[in-house]
């Protein structure tokens, strides 16, 4: 086991090396974004910048309301900022694009369209150029990576919560973007399916090279750090701001469980609960 | 779980006698207080057996059977209703998808929404110069608000979740309206058509009252003409039975076309 180790943490940090050389992915260039409300104008995010380079994978964590999931609108262009821009592939985001698939918080699948379906009409709107059988094709290996070939018939109406997250983490695939921008993707979901989904986005991030840019919402600090090369952490809205961007330098693969025991884990866990919370037991 | 619906379909059955059982009691109340002025089920029964033994007989234009005056009932109202459905959906459609349209052509709905069949059927005359387009005229324009309505409803209604599927995957426009928009308000079409159809066949009474020649509307006419008290009644329960058949037929539509259900 420990010879199988070895090379692939090796090859890892030759990876994180690399990183530092690599293509930007996201640039987030002063971005401000108010939105207009009864009262009056409401500030969302303020004067926000950030730079995530092509294969990281990033989390934005932060309480409620904080503005997190509005600024990772701003990368798939559902939301136009204010002041700013953001630039993806080096195209400035004017509107969403399918070179940045979306996980939505809830799941967004189509009710009245079968598993296969729901996959099938983004692949048919996305890669136009390709054959019938080709879509097929890549609807039906997307499916199996997510192990749902089983349920391709079924509506969504009869999934489980998990289940319809990994179609809806299947449809972001299948299209083949370079970014993927995931929103609270596991925030519905029970523990232990949470756990499993961790390593199965794990596993579908491997097997592209680890070439996808992934760009995570999360309030779960043990998810942020498991999966994520660095965790954005945000102030609280309105004009909210980054706080802190923490870097997580644990080797990959990581392994859930032997993770916990890693004193560079739980140096980063306590940081970001410091940061989150400023009152950490009944006492303070 | 089988047995079970059985049962439940017996219930329902029983519960459908107990009121027919009720309407009859009360119906023959009323004939009697009215001293049979108004004509008690027994007699309106013999009525109906003497009409329904020959539906379909033709004796000149004045004289046909109860059958034919059904049918060029049903098929006056089916067209008015199809061409009223025709106008609405798309309209509908159109002003569920967009606030400038449904701001523009909301004010309009309302306005002639209500108006009452009978003070379309001059304009009818005057458009068609025959009594029939005129039936079909009115039976259209009456009909088709609950479906553009509804249409519009439905549409503006569709959850931003599905709208940003589109968005994300970059849907064309065709595809939009085939995959999200269509298949979301298909529902609350139906809707809509069920209550269509419901004032459509309450127009046909009216528009053949006042165009005359066949159908159920002029029967009722005729037989108070004739005074038929007992033909009138049969009259009005085929009108509603009928009505309560179209409105199932809507209904089991309904249950296919739902995906919520499924």
């Amino acid at each position: 086991m420990k010879n199988i180790d070895k090379p692939i943490q090796f090859a890892d940090s030759a990876n994180d090396f690399h990183k530092l050389t690599r293509n930007t992915s996201i640039l987030i260039n002063d971005v401000t974004v108010s939105f207009k409300g009864k009262k009056g104008e409401f500030t969302a995010i303020k004067d926000i910048n950030l730079e995530i380079k092509k294969g990281e994978i990033v989390s934005l964590i932060g309480h409620s309301g904080c503005g997190k999931s509005t600024l990772m609108n701003t990368i798939s262009g559902m939301v136009s900022p204010s002041k700013g821009e953001v630039i993806a592939n080096e195209n400035l985001v004017k509107g969403p694009g399918p070179d940045r698939g979306i996980v939505f918080q809830n799941y967004s699948l189509l009710p009245w369209l079968s598993v296969y379906k729901n996959i099938f009409e983004a692949v048919d709107s996305v890669l136009k150029d390709k054959t019938k059988a080709e879509k097929h094709d890549i609807v039906e290996n997307n499916l199996s990576m997510v192990n749902l070939m089983p349920h391709k018939d079924k509506l969504p109406g009869q999934l489980s919560g998990g289940m319809k997250q990994r179609v809806a983490i299947a449809r972001a695939f299948a299209i083949n973007p370079s970014i993927l921008l995931l929103d609270e993707p596991f925030g519905a979901l029970d523990a232990l399916t949470k756990g499993s989904m961790h390593i199965e986005l794990l596993k579908l991030w491997n097997l592209d090279n680890r070439n996808k840019t992934i760009v995570m919402v999360t309030h779960d600090i043990e998810e942020a750090i498991f999966l994520s090369d660095r965790v954005v952490v945000m102030n609280n809205g309105p004009e909210a701001t980054i706080r802190e961007i923490v870097d997580i330098n644990l080797p990959r693969p990581r392994n859930k469980k032997e993770i916990a025991h890693d004193p560079e884990y739980i140096r980063v866990h306590d940081r970001l609960l410091s940061l989150l919370f400023e009152k950490l037991s009944i006492e303070d | 779980m089988k047995s079970l619906s059985i049962k439940n379909t017996a219930v329902s059955a029983l519960y459908f006698i107990a009121s027919m059982a009720i309407l009859t009691g009360l119906w023959t109340l009323i004939s009697i207080i009215t001293k049979n002025e108004i004509p008690g089920p027994l007699s309106t029964w013999t009525i109906f057996k003497e009409l329904a033994s020959e539906p379909f007989y033709d004796r000149g234009p004045n004289d046909k059977g109860i059958g034919n005056q059904l049918f060029s009932s049903l098929s006056r109202v089916f067209s008015g209703f199809g061409l009223g459905s025709i106008i609405a959906i798309p309209m509908g459609l159109l002003m569920g998808s967009s606030k400038i349209g449904m701001r523009l052509l909301n004010p309009i709905v309302q306005i002639l929404r209500p108006v009452s069949p009978l003070a379309w059927f001059p304009l009818g005359l005057l458009a068609f110069k025959a009594a029939e387009g005129a039936t079909v005229f009115i039976i259209a324009i009456t009909s088709l608000w609950p479906t553009l309505i509804n249409t519009a409803f439905g549409v503006a209604s569709i959850p931003q979740d599905h709208k940003n599927v589109g968005k994300a995957f970059g849907f064309s426009k065709w595809k939009y309206v085939v995959k999200i928009m269509l298949p979301y308000s298909i529902p609350h079409i139906i809707t809509g058509l069920r209550l269509s159809i419901g004032v459509a066949w309450m127009v046909i009474v009216a528009g053949e009252m006042l165009s005359g020649g066949v159908g159920i509307g002029f029967f009722v006419w005729d037989s108070w003409n004739g005074l038929s008290l007992e033909r009138i009644l049969v009259a009005i329960l085929i009108i509603g039975t009928v009505g309560l058949l179209l409105d199932k037929c809507f209904n089991a539509l309904q249950t296919v076309f739902s995906w919520e259900s499924k």
